[in-house]
């Protein structure tokens, strides 16, 4: 009966907004997005503070954002304080996690005997993971990707090394002086915009030529930073969900 | 479509979370409540015949017609913070777990 | 002072605090005092963050009526740190990015960055409450907050479909270009309910039974009175910068308002459980916060959410202490007060408080409010409080006749909470009897109201 009534309602209710978003001639219809009347139009164009002769790939030189990827100029430079708060939710989920499960002594134990060619094969894939996850982290700016995605790619090597190898155990206490150093980094370069630009996280550094690796001035050091950190904090979140009480 | 497929999900998990009694299955409900919300959300921002917001040596000019990349990058963070809090949902049915040896909500009153 | 360093401080000392346990309960208060500090020397206006203009990047922004909420939500901050830090040190980067959050939350002027604060806040409140040891109830905390921001997310991705912009002030001035509002319809219902569920408001707030009957002196005046505090004043703040009310809207809203508020007293009058009362208690009076922010009276709604954190914070501090042993059965709180006159006297001044006598500062808001309502003609608002009111004295006389009843109970309180709930008081006292200072910060609100787009009548 209950369920009953649940299905009533949510469909009730799906029926109710789908109903509404369509007379409402406001709202545009899908694929009919009208960017123009949108702040985004700027964040393509990079005029939101100066204007440019248009932006070319290769080309163009220190626009007021450098990323060729729009999505990350937008990430990690126009609304870079979103992305802060973003870390620090990540940052306060590891710690809640480490909080609540407790500092355990013992790892969960394997179902079955890891072999050595389990062991070695894993270490091989282990590398190249890691490096996959900094490469994407690195070139977040040029491409699609970025700190997040790198981040839990590296986190997804500590996993591959936690699955294929029982006495695996990653060292905790390096992952927590990593995620500390790596957030107050981000906090300093936030605050040394702030005393150079007097914006709080405003890039201060050469944007470069757009597309190239080394440009966009402070957003693949931004994604380094995020990398490390998300990485850091996914692998404590793995390492305490695979751990028991005391045994 | 895109938008009513995100709809649909939004309103599964609405619709799972109001029946299920297991703590597991509120945690999945609402894992689909909101990546049913990001597609909704990355639905708003496309555009017919746009281009994937990134200049390439393929899409060089912002001349060109983009899809509007800012619900991506909201998505981005939205994704983010949904993994956040689904980790510290599964921490806490641990420790449900833990006190009250059982997921189902019903097999707990007694204590 | 650039008001991005009350967000970037506590976060920072946040990420250094998990390297060293002993410095961390001395970094999360040496990040309060700062703010404290650091709110003299702030100058109202826009801070924008990242070298973007809105409405393309994000903004701070800075006004009388931000000013006094930052000054409410950071001195009861303090406070419930100091009274608690021995005990919960080992929470004391959760209580750095709960401030991170909660200054955030009250200073942001971007509609998404909200809702990354709303997060922040959130899941720091759900690890606050963990200290209860009901994981239970802390896991419904979570679920309930995030179907929550959800909601609050759906709606506003709405308007940035309808509108292309995140900035407050660009929407709420777009907004109000609007000759048919209809299609604003959804999106505010949408945020009006994500929001009610951080607010206690009544058909959403199964959560708060769990999460305040186990309180402990940390998770219940935090609950209760800081997140309380800072969730209303936001609220607020989106309700009159952003809202438009009209037609089926007001309808809607009004309704979920009176019968949070009725049902809210009614529940705290049948309760036998001191804790339960005061929690029933407060979802009413979440409700009526509203009603005045949504009846037009932001800058006495903003008083009145001041008197209810100051009330909130001494009842549930005072309780959640004398329960820690026997429980919070009204039976077996009888006579608590008989050897502790100072606990008994804030106690006391804090629910009349609460009730609206006269003397003390709750008289002089819930006055002035009905004022106000009465020269704009609703009745039904000021048939609700008044209504409310009086049940509310019903249940605080009951209840402390009840405490107050000489008996065998000893329960010993801190010298330092003492203190503290009992500068408290005086200030409840302080604000009853001298009207000046609330009448002129009124004023200065009254102005500054105008600063987020739209004006709005006061």
């Amino acid at each position: 009966m209950k369920k009953v009534l649940a299905l009533v309602f949510v469909l009730v209710l799906g029926a109710l907004i789908m109903n509404h978003l369509n007379d409402n001639n406001l709202f545009a219809g899908f694929g009919d997005a009208m960017l123009e009347n949108r702040v985004s139009q700027s964040y393509i164009d990079r005029d939101a503070t100066e204007n440019n002769d248009g932006v070319v790939f290769d080309e163009s030189l220190d626009l007021e954002s450098g990323a060729a990827n729009t999505v990350t100029a937008i990430v990690a430079d126009y609304r870079s304080f979103d992305t802060l708060g973003e870390v620090t939710v990540l940052f306060i989920s590891s710690f809640g996690v480490a909080l609540l499960l407790g500092q355990s002594k013992k790892r969960i134990a394997l179902e079955f005997k890891p072999n050595f060619m389990l062991k070695i094969g894993s270490r091989a894939l282990f590398a190249v993971i890691l490096m996959t996850g900094v490469f994407v982290s690195i070139h977040g700016h040029l491409t699609p990707g970025g700190g997040f995605p790198g981040g839990a790619m590296i986190a997804s090597s500590m996993l591959l090394l936690y699955l294929a190898d029982d006495e695996f155990r990653a060292k905790m206490r390096g992952f927590k002086i990593l995620e500390s150093v790596m957030g107050v980094f981000y906090i300093i370069l936030g605050l040394a915009g702030l005393m150079i630009t007097g914006f709080f996280l405003e890039n201060f550094l050469d944007n470069g030529a757009l597309g190239t690796l080394f440009s966009a001035g402070m957003i693949p050091i931004v994604y380094i930073i995020i990398g490390l950190k998300v990485g850091s904090e996914i692998s404590s979140v793995i390492d305490h969900f695979l751990s028991e009480e005391g045994a | 479509m895109l938008q009513i497929a995100g709809l649909l999900l939004m309103m599964l998990g609405l619709y799972g979370l109001l029946t299920n009694r297991n703590v597991i299955k509120i945690i999945l409900a609402l894992n689909i409540l909101e990546i049913g919300l990001n597609i909704f959300i990355i639905s708003i921002g496309f555009v017919r015949g746009g281009e994937a917001p990134i200049f390439s040596s393929e899409t060089t000019s912002n001349a060109l017609v983009y899809v509007d990349p800012l619900p991506q990058a909201l998505v981005l963070t939205a994704i983010v913070i949904g993994v956040g809090t689904t980790a510290l949902g599964l921490a806490f049915a641990k420790q449900i777990y833990a006190k009250y040896h059982t997921f189902e909500l019903d097999e707990m009153g007694e204590e | 002072m650039n008001i991005a360093l009350f967000v970037a401080i506590p976060l920072g000392f946040a990420f250094i605090s998990i390297l060293h346990k002993k410095l961390a309960p001395i970094l999360l208060i040496a990040a309060s005092l700062f703010i404290i500090v650091g709110l003299s020397f702030v100058q109202n206006g826009e801070t924008v963050i990242g070298g973007f203009e809105a409405p393309y990047g994000i903004h701070l922004l800075m006004d009388s009526y931000r000013l006094t909420a930052l000054y409410i939500v950071n001195i009861l901050f303090l406070s419930v740190v100091l009274l608690n830090i021995r005990k919960y040190h080992q929470m004391s980067t959760v209580l750095l990015i709960s401030l991170t959050g909660l200054n955030g939350l009250i200073m942001t002027g971007d509609l998404f960055n909200l809702f990354v604060f709303l997060e922040i806040s959130g899941i720091s409140a759900y690890l606050i409450t963990s200290t209860n040891k009901n994981p239970l109830a802390s896991f419904q905390y979570l679920v309930a907050g995030t179907v929550g921001s959800s909601l609050y997310l759906f709606g506003l991705i709405l308007l940035y479909a309808m509108f292309g912009s995140l900035n407050l002030a660009d929407l709420s001035m777009q907004v109000s270009q609007l000759t048919d509002k209809t299609p604003v319809l959804l999106p505010f219902l949408l945020m009006f309910l994500g929001l009610g569920v951080e607010v206690k408001l009544l058909p959403l707030n199964s959560w708060v039974k769990g999460i305040l009957k186990d309180a402990n002196t940390l998770s219940g005046p935090m609950i209760a009175s800081v997140y309380a505090a800072a969730m209303s004043l936001v609220f607020g703040r989106i309700l009159i910068d952003l809202f438009v009310f009209e037609g089926r809207f007001i309808v809607i809203v009004s309704t979920i308002l009176l019968v949070s508020i009725l049902a809210g007293e009614a529940m705290a009058y049948q309760s036998k459980n001191v804790k339960e009362i005061l929690l029933y208690s407060s979802v009413a009076q979440a409700g009526l916060v509203v009603l005045l922010f949504v009846s037009g009276l932001a800058s006495w709604a903003l008083f009145m959410v001041m008197a209810n954190a100051i009330s909130k914070m001494i009842l549930f501090t005072i309780i959640a202490s004398a329960s820690e042993e026997n429980g919070d059965d009204i039976t077996v709180l009888q006579g608590i007060f008989t050897n502790n006159k100072l606990i008994g006297f804030s106690f006391t001044i804090a629910s009349l408080s609460v009730i609206g006598l006269p003397l003390f500062m709750g008289f002089v808001v819930k006055m002035n409010a009905l004022n106000h309502l009465f020269g704009e003609q609703m009745f039904l608002a000021i048939i609700a409080i008044l209504l409310a009111s009086v049940v509310e004295g019903i249940y605080f006389v009951r209840l402390l006749l009840h405490l107050w009843t000489p008996s065998e109970t000893t329960v010993t309180f801190d010298i330092r909470m003492k203190a503290v709930l009992f500068a408290l008081a005086v200030m409840l006292i302080v604000f009853g009897i001298t009207v000046e200072p609330i009448e002129s910060l009124k004023d200065t609100i009254e102005i500054g109201l105008n600063v987020g787009g739209t004006s709005w009548r006061i």
